[in-house]
């Protein structure tokens, strides 16, 4: 006896999914690969989301895992001849989960503002390795590489088009989605929520809390990597930018203004910001972080708890 | 009760915090299915015995065996798993989670907390614990409730019934009654007499009428030193005892 959600969860959860299904579709070429990315970011602000909003632990160091999955996915797409998508898919998740088990081992042995700050070393420590080992990365020119074409059941398919891109990369996040969604309601999920909301007790009933956090920070680190193989194959490079510390700010950023602790919030936050300062940005040029920064702050004081944040009981059912 | 090997075994139990010994050689040794109150004057040691006790704290020296097993200086979570269950002094619940989820967590810690792929709900033998540990406690009309949002006196039982919902054999109770109305006490009193009959209870409490009533054996600190030990009626004969904390 699995306990179901509301049905109108499903009926919100069905008409969103066909709405993104249809969006390539309807929008001109500028506006589809837009769409793609703002998946693409929320699938990684998503995998933020299971340590910052059901853990309790504010990561500042999703770039490097982001940037991992994207120097992984390049890997397989350089060496490897015809390139292949799962290949790549392959690697990058390899290349994140290897620095997620770094980090895990390391930074869960520290709390609150010191986890943050670990992690934000760490990101950087990769960083800098990527920018300065030219010969294997590419410095700061990165790497650059063909799309590979899709390939399902052994079965040779086309090369992407800007639409069925969309697609794989809507069924991937939405896949993505429901399994996390299944982890955070699991025993092990309620575990990290208890972690949340009072540490000490939960281990005085029995616990390991470092065991549970090693295992959600790879966990994460794990998605976070999809989001940046998936973000690699779209773009056909991998850059040192994208392991950059910004891009770990810009993550809690999506997480708080869409919602934590809901697993959509994040990609409301993601498209949220990125339609504002795609928007902002025309106008304003370079200046665009001034209006961009005044409505963050202005949200942190009035939706503290994000866009989603209202449905976040209903989201957890 | 008597001839019983004693369930819980403490031997010169000693914790130091800088210069300041807060426990000096505390040697305990309750019997399986005792109620043992603890008492004495605020900076006894009360407290800092049910942290060494619970892992929090790591004894300087000193050893304290349970059920036959040494298990000075394991962490909480260990304690926890040897059948060691605590309440705290000051409410230490999960505010945010509902009532049913403050005991299910704590009851889920016995059974598959490495489960990540099926629903927790699906777990019907956990829930079944955790509700009949609230019906125990007297919350079973409150299980939706956010912890948060209960009366003190409802925090102070769901605080009992997490600690009961990890199936303890030895239950430390911090001032269970602490900031509770004459109504509630009485109602923790019938509470903790009716969960004894299972479990052994180590109680520290400063209302001398609970304590008087509901414990077995009394063990009154002072110090951080045992000052005396023996039955109620002979702890209130005692005049050292009376001295040094009775006498009001």
């Amino acid at each position: 006896m699995t306990p179901r959600p509301p049905t109108s969860y499903w009926i919100v959860f069905a008409i969103v999914l066909a709405l993104l299904a249809a969006a390539p579709l309807v929008l001109p070429p500028f506006w589809q690969r837009f769409a793609t990315e703002i998946l693409i970011w929320g699938l990684l602000a998503m995998s933020s989301d299971i340590l910052i909003g059901y853990t309790g632990m504010v990561s500042f160091g999703h770039s490097a895992f982001f940037g991992l999955g994207m120097y992984g996915a390049a890997a397989a797409l350089v060496t490897v001849k015809p390139p292949s998508l799962w290949l790549a898919v392959l690697y990058g998740l390899a290349g994140a989960g290897l620095v997620a088990v770094f980090v895990a081992y390391f930074a869960t042995r520290l709390r609150d503002i010191y986890f943050a700050i670990s992690t934000l070393v760490f990101s950087q420590i990769f960083y800098v390795i990527i920018f300065t080992w030219t010969e294997v990365t590419g410095g700061e020119n990165g790497l650059t590489f063909s799309q590979p074409p899709l390939t399902l059941f052994g079965l040779h398919g086309a090369r992407f088009t800007p639409v069925t891109f969309h697609w794989f990369v809507l069924a991937v996040v939405t896949l993505s989605y429901l399994a996390v969604r299944r982890v955070t309601q699991s025993p092990f999920g309620m575990v990290l929520q208890s972690i949340r909301e009072n540490e000490p007790r939960t281990r005085a009933i029995g616990y390991h809390v470092e065991r549970y956090k090693m295992v959600a920070v790879m966990l994460s680190g794990l998605f976070a990597g999809l989001a940046g193989t998936l973000y690699a194959i779209q773009n056909k490079f991998a850059a040192p930018d994208f392991v950059f510390f910004v891009v770990s700010g810009e993550v809690v950023i999506f997480n708080v203004m869409g919602g934590m602790g809901t697993l959509v919030g994040p990609f409301a936050g993601a498209a949220f910001f990125l339609l504002l300062r795609e928007g902002l940005s025309r106008f304003l040029t370079e200046y665009y972080l001034i209006p961009l920064g005044i409505i963050f702050t202005l949200m942190v004081m009035f939706v503290p708890q994000g866009l989603l944040g209202f449905a976040r009981r209903a989201l957890n059912r | 009760m008597t001839g019983d090997a004693p369930i819980l075994r403490t031997a010169q139990l000693t914790v130091r915090f800088g210069g300041l010994t807060a426990l000096n050689q505390v040697s305990l040794a309750v019997p399986p299915g005792e109620i043992r109150g603890i008492i004495g004057p605020n900076g006894a040691g009360k407290s800092t015995l049910f942290n060494c006790l619970t892992g929090v704290l790591k004894p300087a020296s000193g050893r304290i065996v349970f059920r036959g097993e040494d298990i000075t200086g394991l962490p909480p979570y260990a304690i926890s798993r040897k059948a060691i269950a605590r309440s705290y002094q000051i409410t230490n619940i999960l505010p945010g989670a509902t009532v049913l989820e403050n005991v299910r967590i704590a009851a889920q810690s016995r059974h598959h907390n490495w489960s990540l792929l099926r629903h927790y709900r699906a777990y019907t033998d956990v829930l079944d614990r955790a509700r009949a540990v609230l019906a125990d406690v007297g919350l079973a009309g409150k299980e939706d409730e956010l912890a948060a949002n209960l009366s003190h006196g409802e925090q102070r039982n769901l605080e009992i019934g997490i600690a009961l919902a990890t199936e303890p054999k030895l239950l430390c109770l911090d001032e269970p009654t602490a900031g509770m109305s004459v109504a509630e006490t009485h109602g923790t009193v019938e509470l903790v007499r009716r969960i004894a009959r299972n479990l052994t209870i180590l109680i520290v409490e400063h209302d001398m009428e609970v304590v008087m009533g509901l414990a077995h054996v009394i063990t009154v600190l002072n110090y951080g030193e045992v000052l005396a030990e023996g039955t109620p009626a002979v702890i209130q004969a005692n005049p050292r005892v009376q001295e040094v904390y009775l006498k009001t």
